[in-house]
């Protein structure tokens, strides 16, 4: 789920860019910090869309840094437990799927994937129905539901589920017509 | 959000804050304390009541944390949609088959380390399977390969298939050998079998005959790349002996995935036992699984590789030979392996396919190698030890033959180290075969029974 919210996070400054463009090197300084890092509590950050307030900047002692308490807007982006993703599938192997749903990883297990589909090996392993009707392959989109997820400093790992009702495949990439 | 409000258990994965509507209500919560502060900070600046607010704001805002997390994880198949509750302490207990970065791939929740399950990390990083689990995928596995008629080959590198060393062990008479990779950088050879491993500084000498004994045991194994390197060097290796990935993919298990030290199991295998073959230079590190192994004859292309095991003889690369494609050690064994492979899949034999077992049919093919032969030994190992514990004893029993204590009309090779002992007489004197040890040895590396004339004890030992 994407949010829109409020961050604060104090930036340390050189002061060799004390100049007449201090607050854009601030800013860019800013984005270049935050923007594609990962926090627990927030999520991924995806972009900063603009600088609320920039506080007085503190002379850190000893050395010249000047660190400024910068309030930004940004849109982040976090999944949780139990929320409906849509997500195209990277990998299968026969413990299950793995997909992507931009920054996040989610790995769907054979276990939650429904009895009727069954995993062919090849050098396109896929998951099929008997029928053949409905193929889970590299580069599918899939809706799938977060059953579980796991931050780590860089990044954030979600198991997910194809088992319940209106989850699965949306489109398919081989599909002819 | 308030920044404040770090709630102690985010810190920890699937923790309390990750259920939305919880976590929701939380929010909006704390929004509505935010406004009321800020207003009360715009109006009444220095109002004690304020404080007294804050705190019961607060007192609020922990008490909301405390509520979250004693809220309890609860398997998918416990949660009560239509009451919008998740009820706590679910009655089904999950059994977490598949543990993907310490997060159950079942039910969400997060696992500690310990329990049955294997670490399967040259599948996917920090996965690992409960033993129900890899039952199941051996089982699956099973049926899917009989159902192919392909049996599971594990192969090792170093010695088996290749010869590294590094560049610093390159003596001077092998100089010419980086000449040659440099020219074989600029054309781009596909029989280029000499390479250079960029990050290692090392040479890399693949072992003849192999591309075409891996093309033709793909037809009749899945393959596993077995070494007791470093999972990067096991995959650069990989990458020059199978550059399509068709090979071994997703099969490369190296060092850091054995669960014994200094021992190779079958454990992280996901193929049953009875199907699997085992190529390999180095015994002792198969303990448990010595009879799906076939031993092969070491190969030392580099000097350095061959000071390791033994000094005086010259590697191939000083005498600028190397072994030879058309029967070298591997077209050797991949006529073995063929035999395995046609008596395994034999549609006369009537035991059912999934009760074979391939190490039977390598005994059965072992024991033709020396039928027949009825040996004594003659000073190769001292009289005062068991000679039926004798390694050379066994081995030569291994390979079909009869051992005996003593000279009789039967026996049909003296094997002997010396030519002028009783035994080594009598056999000349009885026109009976008489071979060094090295003679049973061959027939082991090169699974045919050797011409005797080509391991005949020399006639005159000079005083």
């Amino acid at each position: 789920m994407f949010f829109h919210i409020v961050l604060e996070r104090k930036i340390q400054l050189h002061p060799r860019y004390f100049g007449p463009h201090l607050r854009d090197k601030l800013v860019a300084k800013l984005m270049k910090e935050v923007e594609g890092t990962c926090s627990g509590r927030h999520g991924f950050v995806v972009a900063i869309t603009g600088v609320e307030d920039i506080g007085k900047g503190l002379i850190r002692e000893g050395t010249g840094f000047v660190t400024f308490p910068v309030k930004y807007q940004c849109v982040v982006f976090r999944p949780f437990k139990g929320e409906i993703l849509e997500a195209v599938v990277t990998m299968v192997n026969k413990m299950g799927f793995f997909a992507e749903a931009g920054p996040v990883q989610i790995f769907v297990s054979n276990h939650l994937i429904p009895d009727d589909m069954e995993y062919q090996a090849g050098d396109m392993p896929n998951y099929t129905t008997s029928d053949g009707s409905v193929k889970i392959q590299k580069d599918c989109e899939v809706r799938l539901k977060i059953m579980g997820t796991r931050v780590d400093a860089t990044e954030i790992f979600c198991i997910g589920t194809i088992k319940d009702d209106f989850l699965g495949v949306i489109s398919d990439p081989s599909a002819a017509s | 959000m308030n920044l404040a409000a770090e709630s102690p258990s985010s810190s920890c994965s699937s923790g309390s804050t990750d259920d939305f509507a919880a976590f929701l209500e939380n929010e909006i919560e704390a929004q509505i304390e935010e406004e009321e502060i800020e207003e009360e900070h715009i109006e009444e600046e220095d109002d004690d009541e304020i404080e007294i607010e804050i705190a019961e704001h607060s007192n609020k805002r922990r008490k909301v944390m405390d509520d979250e997390s004693t809220d309890e994880e609860s398997p998918l198949n416990t949660v009560d949609l239509a009451n919008g509750q998740i009820s706590n302490g679910g009655n089904v207990v999950c059994a977490h088959p598949i543990i993907i970065r310490n997060l159950c791939s079942h039910c969400g929740e997060f696992v500690e380390e310990a329990g049955s399950s294997v670490a399967f990390n040259y599948i996917h990083k920090d996965l690992r399977l409960g033993a129900s689990e890899i039952e199941k995928l051996r089982k699956e596995d099973l049926k899917h390969l009989l159902k192919d008629k392909k049996l599971i080959l594990v192969l090792d590198l170093d010695h088996t298939l290749i010869n590294s060393s590094r560049m610093i062990d390159i003596i001077p008479d092998e100089q010419y050998l980086i000449k040659q990779v440099e020219e074989g950088k600029e054309t781009d050879d596909p029989n280029q079998t000499l390479f250079q491993l960029g990050r290692y500084h090392m040479l890399t000498k693949l072992r003849p005959f192999v591309r075409t004994f891996l093309k033709e045991a793909k037809n009749m194994f899945e393959m596993y790349i077995y070494t007791m390197g470093e999972r990067a060097y096991a995959m650069e290796i990989a990458k020059l002996l199978d550059p399509g990935d068709v090979y071994f993919p997703s099969k490369v298990i190296c060092q850091s995935d054995c669960t014994t030290r200094n021992q190779k199991g079958l454990d992280v295998v996901l193929g049953a036992d009875n199907l699997v073959i085992i190529l390999d230079d180095t015994e002792h590190v198969w303990h448990k699984h010595k009879e799906n192994l076939i031993l092969m004859e070491r190969y030392h292309y580099f000097a350095s590789s061959v000071r390791q095991f033994s000094s005086g003889i010259k590697s191939l690369s000083e005498m600028k030979k190397d072994e030879r494609e058309s029967d070298g050690i591997l077209a050797t064994i991949l006529s073995v392996l063929k035999r395995a492979h046609e008596m395994f899949f034999d549609p006369k034999i009537g035991i059912d396919l999934s009760s074979r077992d391939v190490r039977q049919i390598l005994k059965l093919i072992r024991q033709d190698i020396l039928e027949g032969c009825n040996i004594v030994f003659s000073r190769v190992f001292p009289s005062t030890v068991r000679a039926e514990e004798q390694p050379i004893w066994k081995l030569a029993e291994q390979l079909g033959a009869t051992c005996l204590d003593d000279v009789d009309d039967s026996v049909t090779h003296v094997v002997a180290v010396v030519p002028n002992t009783q035994k080594a007489e009598w056999a000349r004197d009885n026109n009976k075969f008489l071979v060094t040890p090295r003679w049973i040895e061959a027939a082991n590396y090169l699974w045919q029974r050797q011409k005797e004339e080509d391991f005949a004890v020399p006639k005159k030992v000079d005083k």
